[in-house]
């Protein structure tokens, strides 16, 4: 990244090789929508180049590149309107070998994570998905670590009673969950 | 252990980030609280859920994007990559120079000013403090002046952050950070004047401006941030300067594209 910065531009192809999967993982989880995913994960890397300057030597390179993509997400619902509920073509695309059960319970966990509000979706998102540590997560979301723990600690109970309805239900509930989606506040 | 008291030791159990000792309290209350294990069973089956991989053209855009911005770059890096070998001998230069003399006068005056305020504590009043302010403005402003006009990018770059210090620029400062933005040699000083000025949308030259510049820029990489920041200003009279540039034949294909989808916003 230092290069990156100081201006050694093909060095950001190999930032790109490194988080371009994972970041493209963190919004579609996110967001639900994979088009809106990949121009997303394009606005990272444009922003990194142009707010390069910006990186300081010693800074956790992934918690600085996530923030970049936290206020991406923000900086995108805050121009248009606020986002699409759960696309049923965003089922998880589990491969054939898989048992019919397996995939059913993986549909159902998906559509059990889009029904959270954004702000717990996004925390479970960044500590069980993009696996960052308690303490980045705590810089970026601006709270403590403790404060974090006990978020996702209420995210994972909240996710299980969604995950129940759904069981229970699958059609209608995690359609009006999603429906209450509101992107966070951005952190500075 | 209640449930409460395993919810903060829970996440770092999860995350297998708990000594042996306390990993075992949490197994036992798991093995008799039927909520928590469902919760940590649901946090090791969230794994169910595949990641994707994005699409080919995905990457093709991005290196749409990086040659862009290397075309627009041109042999700066060249250039910045000496400048920072001598950048000590430079910082001890700039010191010397009219424009460091400057600025160490504001810090010999805010020095003064506090050891003022330290001695004859009780004798200095509101008026003679927003004196001051008022001169150190006015002098902060000339050395962001000064920077702008400097041969050495770095430099001119820390004139525009030096202008990044004042809420309302004189209205010199204020044209030579359009002049910045229209015509530096540098790409990434004229990011940083839209950054600055990106500030100051109430001026009525300064939009004009950005729109203006839309027309004359040559690096995709700051085309792109032109359109970003008009539609950041929801500037509905940018587009049809917007919809010229998008029509211009040698405009870059994500230049156009980002144009399209500005258009599109602003409309």
């Amino acid at each position: 990244m230092l290069q990156v910065r100081d201006g050694t531009g093909e060095t950001l192809g190999v930032l790109f090789e490194r988080y371009h999967a994972s970041l493209y993982n963190f919004y579609t989880k996110l967001t639900g929508d994979r088009a809106l995913s990949e121009d997303l994960v394009q606005e990272v890397f444009l922003r990194i180049l142009r707010h390069r300057q910006t990186f300081r030597d010693g800074t956790p390179f992934r918690a600085w590149i996530y923030q970049i993509a936290r206020n991406a997400r923000i900086d995108h619902f805050r121009k248009s309107r606020p986002q699409v509920p759960f696309e049923p073509e965003m089922a998880p695309t589990v491969s054939p070998g898989d048992p019919a059960q397996q995939r059913q319970e993986s549909e159902l966990l998906h559509k059990a994570l889009m029904g959270l509000p954004e702000e717990k979706r996004e925390l479970l998102v960044l500590c069980r998905f993009q696996e960052l540590p308690y303490e980045d997560v705590a810089r970026l979301v601006g709270c403590g670590v403790s404060t974090v723990k006990v978020r996702i600690h209420r995210a994972m109970q909240e996710l299980r009673e969604i995950f129940h309805q759904l069981q229970a239900a699958p059609a209608g509930s995690a359609q009006r969950a999603a429906a209450q989606n509101i992107p966070p506040r951005r952190m500075t | 252990m209640k449930c409460e008291e395993i919810a903060e030791l829970l996440p770092d159990y999860l995350h297998e980030g708990l000594a042996a000792e306390r990993k075992s309290v949490v197994e036992r209350h798991l093995e008799s609280c039927v909520e928590c294990r469902e919760v940590a069973g649901l946090w090791k089956k969230l794994a169910l859920i595949p990641d994707e991989q994005p699409s080919a053209a995905s990457r093709q855009r991005f290196e749409a994007m990086l040659q862009a911005y290397q075309t627009g770059r041109g042999d700066e890096g060249t250039s910045r990559r000496v400048n920072r070998e001598t950048s000590i001998w430079n910082v001890f230069q700039w010191l010397r120079s009219p424009v460091g003399a400057v600025a160490w006068s504001i810090a010999l005056v805010a020095l003064g000013t506090f050891v003022g305020l330290q001695v004859g504590n009780t004798k200095s009043n509101s008026q003679d403090l927003a004196a001051m302010h008022t001169e150190l403005t006015n002098m902060r402003q000339m050395v962001a002046l000064s920077m702008l006009q400097q041969q050495s990018a770095s430099q001119r770059l820390e004139g525009v952050s030096w202008t990044r210090r004042e809420e309302h620029l004189d209205p010199q400062v204020l044209s030579a950070l359009m002049h910045t933005l229209r015509y530096d040699a540098s790409v990434d000083v004229r990011l940083a004047a839209l950054d600055a000025l990106s500030r100051h949308a109430g001026q009525p030259q300064v939009k004009k401006t950005v729109v203006d510049a839309l027309q004359e820029q040559q690096s995709p990489l700051v085309q792109v941030a032109l359109i970003d920041q008009l539609v950041e200003w929801r500037d509905t009279d940018a587009a049809a300067g917007l919809a010229k540039l998008r029509q211009l034949p040698n405009v870059n294909p994500t230049v156009r594209q980002r144009a399209d989808w500005a258009i599109s916003k602003l409309n």
